[in-house]
């Protein structure tokens, strides 16, 4: 009998300890079931000289709210979901300067700007509407510190739908915090408060955002990587002497408000587009002794180019004496790929001196037979400023004579025109950026075969060496569809073995080389993540909800108690509830009389 | 959602059957044995009901209203008539009266129906942080198959435990008790064939269930009375 007992128990045991796994195995199901899940890309975080900038933080649950909140309502609780298209700036500013509190920011860019969306041409007029408003806002949010997370996103159908209902419910909350004007007494204020937190949640159409995402960290030791290749000139016979080298030279990263997004077709995509495009027809030349030249051409891909040139400053500082004093000139290319009718060359040695005015001169002849204007400016370096605003003038601090090509007129701020989120594919203009690389490669041909001032087109069209317009819009496409903050470039990325490997296919001796970008400036990771949106109740229609099941409980169970057993009982039930059980059983006898008659 | 929408959904979907069985005679005279044991029949029919679904029922690629396979299922829900024919007539209880025996047989069939298919969509779903009314209207579903359920039940006393019935009546049980047993064909075709939303349906549900709960009720009074 024990034994069997036992048995009993172990069995009850097993069923007992079965159940708990069901149960913790229930438990463990927690299912992700947002109505919509987007991409986001987060805004920079970095540090500069442990100055700290950008967004602060990562990680967002917040409520959806409009622009079209009340005015004075407490946001700090609140994502604040902003369309580019009718963003006022003055809002943003005064948000920003002022540190008011808010839950976060999210902007929405429109469709156009979307990195696989290479298209242009269609919708010109809301390009150019959203392109002075998107500069100003990312110098703003750049520039400054935001104590909460700022995302962006692109709009789409969903997040349409989910904007357009968030900024119903604002407007229809807007009225009832409307009376709370300075005459009314702080009763009707405090009703005004309560309709607005009891009426307007019951609309069920909160939404929710939440990006589960862990604290930003740190990026340790940020690389940057320079590839350089050669191309070897003809040595005469007998003729011991190093042969002179030009270089071309474009830094290919970037730097934006949202570093995912940074692109830079133009600044810098176009510059080394330029130069491979540059170095594949010279390839061409120099493959056979005959067309080749007595002039070694050096080709480099920096980075840091955004961080003062960073990544030039260290390739040049790794080369040897010799070689930098057989460098007879450097050309560097930045931002040639959107502009009108004017180019610029801009350089830090004077004008009339002697080298200078042969580089601009070649670059003009070449100019004015493509049909356009090269105008030269002149900016002197000051050594005890830091601060490096063009590429040629960290081969100039070498005392190596450098120029820089470009479309901007002026030399650009620290972290300005560094291909952020307006510099997409759209603004990159093909038919004058291919005009730029054949102005580069007719100008430095001359100079290399000692045609100048003559009218010989050496990279003609339709000749065999004439500028490819697809090899152009190929490399084009894919710079705009990579970002390319420095950062958050592994040495080995895809993108930089396939600039080496580009560079290799028509160079020689092609080398990379790791850096460490200076220490000055600090990022921080998580660019990108997805953002769920929930469509939530709120506390108070669960609450109500609570009492409205109770109340049909309650109806219910009066309602059966007096249909089965009549009225009386159920009063009796609440009156005199001590003698209830007394009273019961003797009903029950009473039934029980009643049903054995009935049976 | 949160742990409390949760709770607010399965007050909605369990309460009820609690209420009935607290609220009715049915609690004085300790029927929960009969409860039970109709609800360990439910388990078995559904079981049987699966393998029999399984078995001849195509599995459907689109989600379109096939009239054949309708009818295949429809003929398999007449195993739950089955069944509740065993719960009442097979399964022997204490002296219980007839009155109260249909009342537990019903609410443990339909409190057994409520846990299996709700409980678990409910405990997913309802504690995600996506706010739907789904568990709400399913909740309402539970409360109207609650009622069905009973007067299905109720009409199964009537054609097989009851001996001296008007004769009158007898077609107007059976078509009644047809009506209720067809009802899940009846509300599938509803949502797939004619494309209703699941609002109406369940609204449909419930209008139904009441209806077909009073004439249940006004049939079983009218069987009472030349007895009485």
């Amino acid at each position: 009998m024990a034994h069997r007992k036992a048995r009993e128990r172990d069995m009850l045991d097993s069923v007992y300890s079965m159940l708990a796994l069901v149960f913790i195995l229930v438990a463990c199901v927690e299912l992700c079931d947002a109505a919509t899940v987007v991409d986001v890309y987060r805004l920079i975080q970095y540090d500069i000289s442990g100055v700290p900038f950008g967004s602060r933080l990562a990680s967002l649950n917040h409520h959806a709210g409009s622009l079209h909140f009340s005015p004075g309502a407490d946001l700090s609780r609140t994502v604040v979901m902003i369309p580019v298209r009718e963003l006022n700036i003055s809002f943003v500013t005064e948000y920003v300067s002022r540190k008011h509190p808010l839950g976060g920011m999210l902007f929405l860019l429109p469709e156009i700007f979307r990195l696989e969306n290479g298209g242009g041409g269609k919708d010109v007029r809301e390009k150019e509407v959203v392109k002075n408003v998107l500069l100003e806002l990312e110098k703003l949010l750049v520039h400054a510190k935001l104590p909460y997370p700022v995302y962006f996103a692109f709009e789409n159908d969903e997040i349409d739908a989910v904007l357009d209902d968030v900024k119903k419910n604002d407007a229809t909350g807007q009225p009832a915090t409307a009376t709370t004007g300075g005459l009314v007494d702080n009763s009707v204020i405090e009703n005004a408060g309560y309709f607005v937190s009891y009426v307007y949640p019951l609309e069920c159409e909160l939404y929710k955002l939440v990006i589960p995402i862990a604290e930003p960290k740190k990026v340790a030791s940020p690389t940057i990587t320079n590839i350089q290749g050669w191309l070897q000139g003809l040595k005469a016979d007998g003729d011991a002497n190093q042969l002179p080298t030009i270089a071309i030279v474009a830094s290919y990263d970037t730097f934006g408000a949202a570093p995912a997004l940074s692109v830079g077709s133009d600044s810098n995509g176009s510059g080394v587009v330029a130069l491979l495009e540059v170095a594949r027809l010279f390839s061409l030349l120099y493959s056979n002794p005959k067309t080749r030249g007595r002039y070694n051409i050096l080709f480099g891909l920096t980075s840091g180019g955004p961080y003062n040139y960073n990544g030039t400053h260290k390739w040049l500082r790794s080369f040897d004496q010799r070689l930098r004093e057989s460098i007879d000139y450097a050309i560097c290319l930045n931002s040639v790929g959107s502009w009108n009718n004017e180019l610029w060359i801009h350089v830090s040695k004077p004008p009339e001196n002697a080298y200078i005015k042969q580089i601009f001169e070649g670059f003009t002849n070449v100019a004015e037979e493509l049909g356009f204007k090269v105008g030269l400016k002149h900016k002197k370096i000051n050594i005890s400023n830091p601060r490096v605003a063009w590429e040629h003038e960290q081969f100039s601090r070498l005392r190596v004579t450098a120029a820089t090509l470009s479309e901007l007129s002026a030399a650009p701020e620290l972290l300005e025109s560094t291909g952020g989120l307006l510099d997409s594919r759209h603004f990159v203009d093909e038919t004058s950026f291919i005009r730029s690389v054949q102005l580069v490669a007719e100008s430095l041909a001359r100079h290399i075969y000692g045609y100048q001032g003559k009218n010989i087109q050496i990279f003609a069209d339709n000749s065999s060496l004439a500028v490819n317009p697809s090899y152009i819009r190929s490399w084009l496409d894919l710079l705009s569809q990579t970002p390319r903050v420095a950062p958050f470039i592994s040495k080995n990325d895809p993108f930089i073995m396939a600039l080496k490997k580009e560079l290799a296919d028509h160079t020689d001796e092609v080398i990379m080389q790791h850096e460490v970008l200076d220490g000055m400036f600090t990022f921080y990771d998580s660019t990108k993540a997805s953002l769920n949106i929930y469509q939530v109740a709120s506390v108070t229609f669960d609450l109500l909800l609570l009492l409205v099941l109770g109340s049909y409980l309650i109806v219910l169970f009066s309602f059966l108690v007096i249909t089965t057993r009549g009225l009386d009982d159920l009063i009796s039930l609440f009156r005199r509830p001590p003698s209830r059980k007394v009273e019961v059983s003797q009903e029950k006898l009473a039934n029980d009389n009643y049903e054995c008659v009935m049976v | 959602m949160t742990v409390f929408h949760f709770f607010n959904c399965a007050i909605l979907t369990f309460g009820p059957h609690a209420v009935y069985y607290s609220a009715t005679p049915l609690s004085e005279y300790d029927t929960l044995g009969t409860s039970v044991k109709a609800a360990l029949v439910y388990l078995g029919t559904a079981l049987v009901k699966l393998v029999c679904l399984a078995t001849f029922l195509k599995v459907s690629e689109t989600d379109n209203f096939d009239p054949y396979q309708e009818l295949l299922k429809a003929l398999i829900g007449f195993i739950d008539v089955a069944g509740l024919y065993f719960a009442l007539t097979q399964l022997t209880h204490r002296n219980i009266s007839q009155n109260h025996k249909f009342q537990a047989v019903g609410l443990g069939w339909a409190f057994a129906d409520s846990v299996l298919h709700r409980l678990a969509p409910l405990w997913v779903g309802a504690r995600g942080l996506e706010f739907t009314w789904d568990y709400l209207l399913q909740g309402l579903e539970a409360n109207a198959n609650l009622v069905l359920s009973i007067s299905l039940a109720a009409l199964g006393s009537l054609m097989w435990l009851r001996k001296n019935k008007p004769k009158t009546l007898i077609p107007i049980i059976y078509a009644c008790a047809g009506i209720v047993a067809t009802m899940p064909s009846i509300t599938s075709y509803l949502r797939r064939g004619l494309g209703w939303q699941f609002p109406k349906v369940v609204g449909f549900e419930l209008f139904t269930s009441l209806v077909m709960a009073f004439i249940s009720w006004q049939l079983f009074s009218a069987c009472q009375r030349p007895s009485a």
